[in-house]
Parts: C-alpha cells; sequence; structure tokens
C-alpha cells in the first residue's frame, strides 16, 4: 500500500513538472489548468406547476396525488464538451441527495460541483439512485454518505439498500379519498438493478471558466413519474411502491423522463 | 485548480514522510485470511478493503461495543456469541434494545467472506452494508450510523485506533463498516473434524456411523447444502408450516415475488451441532426434531421446492432410524472447536 502511494506522489510529482512545460507552449484563450464550478438547479414540478407541499395534483385516469416528501438521489454527473470529451465528477464526491423540503423559496435545490474542467459544455449527464458499481464497493469510497442516506430516509433498515426515490404522501381515485402514497424505489441488492441514466443536451452552451460560474436550471416533472412512459395507476397497485420485481423497473423507466434543461445562465 | 495545489501537497508528504519515520509512526500490518482447500473461491472483494493488524482489531472492539445501540448495551455479539458459533444461543428469535423481540433466529457468523448473501432472506448483498440492517432497526440495536460516529469521535481511544487502522484515520460510517467486515472477513471455520478427514491432515478418520452418515447426507442434502460451505446460497421454501404469529414470507419481502413466498436462504451447516435452535425461527430445539421435520413434517404451503417432491405427493426427504442418527453423527463432525475457541475473536 505504502510503496504504491509513493509510486502514486512520484508520478503526480512528474507529472506537474510536464505540465508546466506544456503552457510554455499555450496561447492565450488556452483553457488549460483552468477549472470553474457549475451549480445544477433542480425545480420539481408538475406539468406546468410549480411542486408545492400538500398540493393536489391529477394525473391520468382521474386519479390525484399530494405530498409530503418528495427526494431523490443524483449519482454520476458527467459533462460532455463541445469536442466530445467527457469529465466525469470525482466518484466518491459524485452523488447527492435532492430534497424538496431543502429548496429555496423558489423550490430550486442547488448541487453546486466545484473543480470542473474549464471547457465549453454541451450536455450533462446522470444517474437517479446508487449503480452497481458503487453498490459492489460496499463501504469502500462511500465516506459520509452512508450516514446522510441513512438519515434522510433513503436507506432500508430492513434491507441493505438505497431507496433511489421516496414519495410519501395521499392519492384519491374514483373510489377511493386520501388514501397513503409511498413509493420508495430502489434496486434491490444485486437481484434488482433499477440505476437508470439519463443526458440532458443543453440549449446554449455551458462554459466553465476560472472566472465564470454557470447555472443550469434542471426541471423535474413529478407527474412523470406516474404519467411517464408507462401510465402508473394507483388503482393498480402503484400507490404502494417498494422492492416489487414488476412494478419498480417501470417507476425507474418513468423517472429517466422527468428531466429537462429549461435553460442555463452563463455568467 | 484544485488538482495541482493536490499533487504538490503530496510531493510535499513524500518528503515529509522521510523526515516522519525517524520518530515513531504506525506502519499498518497487512494480514491474510485463510482459503482452506477445500473451500470455493471468496465472495469479497479484499482490494476494496484491504485487511490489517489495526483495521481487525477495531473490528473487534466494535464487534464487541455496545455504544453501536441507542441504549449502549446491545453489542453486535449480544444476539453472536462465538460458544455458539456465533448465534442467540437457546433464543428462537433474537432481541433487542427495550426488550424488543425480532422475527427471526440469529444466524452464525463465519466464513461470511465465501458468502454472497446475508441474513435469511438474503437481504444483504454486500458485507459491508449488512451490520446497518441490526444497527438502525427498531427492534434490534435501535441506533442511526451518526450517531454511533458521533459518540464513537468523542472517544480518544476509538480516535487513536480509526487513526491507526485506516488511511485517512476518519471516524467514519465508512470506515466502521470496512473495520466490522475486517473481523467478520477473518472469522473462518474449516478445521472441523470433517475438514481435517476430506483433507487428509493428521491422520484423522470417520467412525463407520459418521461415514454412513456422510453417505446418507451425499444421497439425500446436497443438492441445497452443496460444497463444503454446505449451502449452495440459494434461496428455498423446505416445507415448513407457517406460523401465523410470524407469517414470514421470507425472501418474498425483497422483490415481493409470489415465487419468492416462504423461502429462505440454505443455511450452512458448519457447527450445527452447537448453534441451534433451528429454522428461520428457531422452532427446532434439536437436530432430532429437524430430521424428523424432513421426514414426515414438511407440508404443501403452495410453494414447496419440487426437489422435496416424493413419489407419493407428498413434501419431505425420507429417513429411517438409522440415516437420522448416523446423519447426526456425521453432522456432528462439522464442529470446529478451533473456530469456537479461537482467542482472535474472543471477546477477552
Amino acid at each position: 500500500m505504502k510503496l504504491l502511494k509513493y509510486t502514486f506522489a512520484f508520478l503526480a510529482c512528474a507529472a506537474i513538472t510536464s505540465c508546466s512545460s506544456d503552457d510554455d507552449n499555450s496561447d492565450s484563450n488556452d483553457l488549460t489548468g483552468q477549472t470553474g464550478e457549475v451549480t445544477l438547479k433542480f425545480d420539481n414540478g408538475v406539468g406546468d406547476q410549480d411542486f408545492i407541499f400538500g398540493t393536489t395534483y391529477n394525473k391520468s385516469n382521474s386519479e390525484s396525488f399530494q405530498l409530503e416528501t418528495l427526494k431523490y438521489i443524483i449519482s454520476n454527473v458527467a459533462f460532455t464538451d463541445s469536442e466530445g470529451n467527457t469529465f466525469m465528477y470525482p466518484t466518491e464526491d459524485n452523488v447527492f441527495i435532492v430534497d424538496e423540503a431543502d429548496g429555496n423559496n423558489a423550490g430550486e435545490i442547488y448541487i453546486t460541483l466545484n473543480d470542473l474542467d474549464a471547457a465549453d459544455y454541451v450536455s450533462v449527464s446522470f444517474g437517479v439512485g446508487i449503480d452497481q458499481d458503487r453498490f459492489a464497493l460496499g463501504a469502500d469510497g462511500q465516506g459520509d454518505f452512508l450516514d446522510e442516506a441513512s438519515d434522510e430516509g433513503m436507506m432500508w433498515s430492513w434491507a441493505s439498500g438505497y431507496k433511489f426515490i421516496k414519495l410519501d404522501g395521499t392519492f384519491s381515485t374514483s373510489t377511493l379519498t386520501d388514501e397513503p402514497l409511498n413509493v420508495h424505489m430502489g434496486s434491490v441488492g444485486t437481484a434488482l438493478d433499477n440505476y437508470r441514466e439519463v443526458t440532458l443536451a443543453f440549449p446554449n452552451t455551458v462554459l466553465v471558466r476560472d472566472d465564470a460560474s454557470p447555472e443550469v436550471h434542471i426541471k423535474a416533472d413529478i407527474a412523470k413519474v406516474f404519467d411517464g412512459s408507462t401510465t402508473a395507476n394507483f388503482a393498480d397497485g402503484y400507490d404502494q411502491v417498494h422492492t416489487d420485481v414488476n412494478e419498480t423497473p417501470i417507476i425507474a423507466d418513468n423517472i429517466n423522463t422527468m428531466f429537462s434543461v429549461h435553460h442555463v445562465h452563463n455568467d | 485548480m484544485k488538482r495541482i495545489p493536490l499533487f504538490l501537497f503530496v510531493c510535499l508528504l513524500v518528503s515529509s514522510c522521510n523526515k516522519d519515520s525517524e520518530t515513531e509512526v504506525y506502519v499498518p500490518v497487512p494480514i491474510q485470511v485463510e482459503w482452506p482447500e477445500n473451500f470455493p473461491e471468496m465472495a469479497y472483494n479484499l482490494d476494496n478493503n484491504p485487511l490489517t493488524e489495526a483495521g481487525f482489531e477495531l473490528g473487534k472492539d466494535l464487534f464487541y461495543e455496545g455504544k453501536l445501540s441507542s441504549n449502549g448495551a446491545i453489542a453486535c455479539a449480544f444476539c453472536h456469541e462465538q460458544a455458539f458459533a456465533f448465534t442467540h444461543h437457546g433464543h428462537n428469535l433474537s432481541h433487542g434494545v427495550n426488550g424488543g423481540v425480532g422475527f427471526r433466529n440469529a444466524q452464525p457468523i463465519q466464513n461470511m467472506a465465501y458468502q454472497t448473501s446475508f441474513m435469511w432472506n438474503g437481504s444483504a448483498s454486500h458485507l459491508d452494508l449488512q451490520p446497518i440492517i441490526p444497527i438502525t432497526s427498531e427492534i434490534e440495536m435501535g441506533e442511526t450510523l451518526s450517531n454511533i460516529i458521533q459518540k464513537l469521535s468523542a472517544d480518544s481511544e476509538y480516535q487513536e485506533k480509526f487513526d491507526r487502522a485506516f488511511d485517512d484515520g476518519e471516524v467514519s460510517t465508512e470506515n466502521m463498516l470496512k473495520a466490522l467486515s475486517q473481523f467478520m472477513v477473518m472469522m473462518v471455520s474449516s478445521n472441523s473434524k470433517y475438514d481435517k478427514y476430506v483433507r487428509q491432515e493428521d491422520n484423522v478418520t470417520l467412525s463407520t456411523i459418521e461415514l454412513d452418515g456422510l453417505n446418507t447426507f451425499q444421497q439425500k442434502c446436497t443438492s441445497c447444502h452443496a460444497t463444503d460451505l454446505f449451502t449452495d446460497q440459494t434461496f428455498r421454501n423446505n416445507g415448513l408450516p407457517v406460523n401465523p404469529l410470524l407469517n414470514d414470507t421470507g425472501r418474498y419481502e425483497i422483490l415481493e415475488d409470489p415465487n419468492d413466498l416462504y423461502k429462505f436462504k440454505v443455511p450452512s451447516l458448519r457447527n450445527v451441532a452447537v448453534s441451534g435452535p433451528y429454522m428461520h425461527d428457531g422452532r427446532f430445539a434439536t437436530l432430532e426434531v429437524v430430521l424428523d421435520f424432513y421426514d414426515a413434517g414438511a407440508v404443501d404451503n403452495g410453494n414447496v421446492d419440487p426437489l422435496l417432491l416424493r413419489e407419493d405427493n407428498t413434501y419431505g426427504i425420507t429417513l429411517n432410524d438409522y440415516e437420522k442418527e448416523s446423519l447426526i453423527a456425521f453432522l456432528k463432525t462439522l464442529t470446529d472447536n478451533e473456530f469456537l475457541e479461537d482467542e482472535r475473536f474472543a471477546e477477552y
């Protein structure tokens, strides 16, 4: 272990020397060595309405719902630049809980990513939940996320796994009124993989520089959880979604359709 | 910009390390886990959690540490006692904080590095994450991960132990779970009379009745209790009558798949003679009762394993009296006293 570390350190030292010699030839527009930050602003809504706790929203099939909890896990955020290069945020820091209760007055939840390589980025991709590679690490590299997920109720206590999304509230149908609604979807160990990734193109280029910290406004349409690529009716059992082998992949696929980039601020 | 300063920092570290080594610096001592020749391949990935003496010792301290529970009294070892292959001897169901009673019988902790899933219904598929289940269960240890870290961080002995055990030295959940895994990974039971017999060590032989039992075992039991771990690690419904008080659906809880109703993980039989009571709810106190059940007690609860279907359309494994007697004689050869008395795993 130690030896390996030293080797790495020496390699790193060598890398610095070689980096600086490269810099001599750079022109003034060269972004080499520059880094900047990007803020992803997650904004939950339902169709064309902003999402507000306790408000009743209609869905298809004359069903409706209101929520008291709305949280999901975002991980593996990566940006692709205009030349096709991908910048993957460091794995150990690349997992976040988006909790509507943490929103500002406008209901936006910020995820700020530091030290991104300066570039002209054209798209962002991320996953909802925890992928199998990260799960297979066990505790390794999880740092404080285990505590955070556990404290936020994003972990099952009866099984070792993460809830990728947590929606708690009530629903009504033509025959039922204000019945409990609980959607706690996640992967189930290695037996069922519900992790999905989405790639969103930016409407205009996101310019990351030493002196520029762009913001990306991402809308998440919660209606798509139930009315996404597949319609999931409460009357058919989608009022209680936990680990069901048939229901959970449908919710996972639906969630994958709920994100869009509304606009980008380059400042 | 972060990258370059980080590298510089590493360079500085290299030079400063040389200076430090003149004073006394703890150097991690790697330790090896056994891979007995009659065992299948290890499932646990040691690359993500290299075993060291300090990591193992910390894991042991945590295993016997009451602070992992909300009332400070329920350590892992409360339900996992070494003398009984780390089970809760004599208790059908596990107990916890504030007099809570669980739903299932505490399973042995042995040969964990070779297991692909944990808990009776396989609800943990990584050893590192398994302890979260009993720790956060309200009826077992009833504690939160962040509370534990707070308690351990306030303890100077633990600060020092975490510092020695891990490169980043932090008292964190990640390191706590890694240390617990290091302790459990090392708990290998592979030196029973049977092991020495199959590995032809120390001129160990089995008696006639033990050999007859082994023979019956191979004919009637190894399709589930396979390999020298004595489990094929699958989930099966063995036809136990459903206890309406618990209505434990087993593996069904995990994927809510009707095909998984009343299925439980095939348990290893190592140290089985000392780890009763038996079955997921500990309903059988002796091995005799277990074998009587397989012979004549299984019922059709709707989803029984087809391997147990007999020609007369009943479920079970037909066993005569001598087969039962010899099977038990054989099962006793799986008791590994070296493991049960191994001081490395003992509290005191």
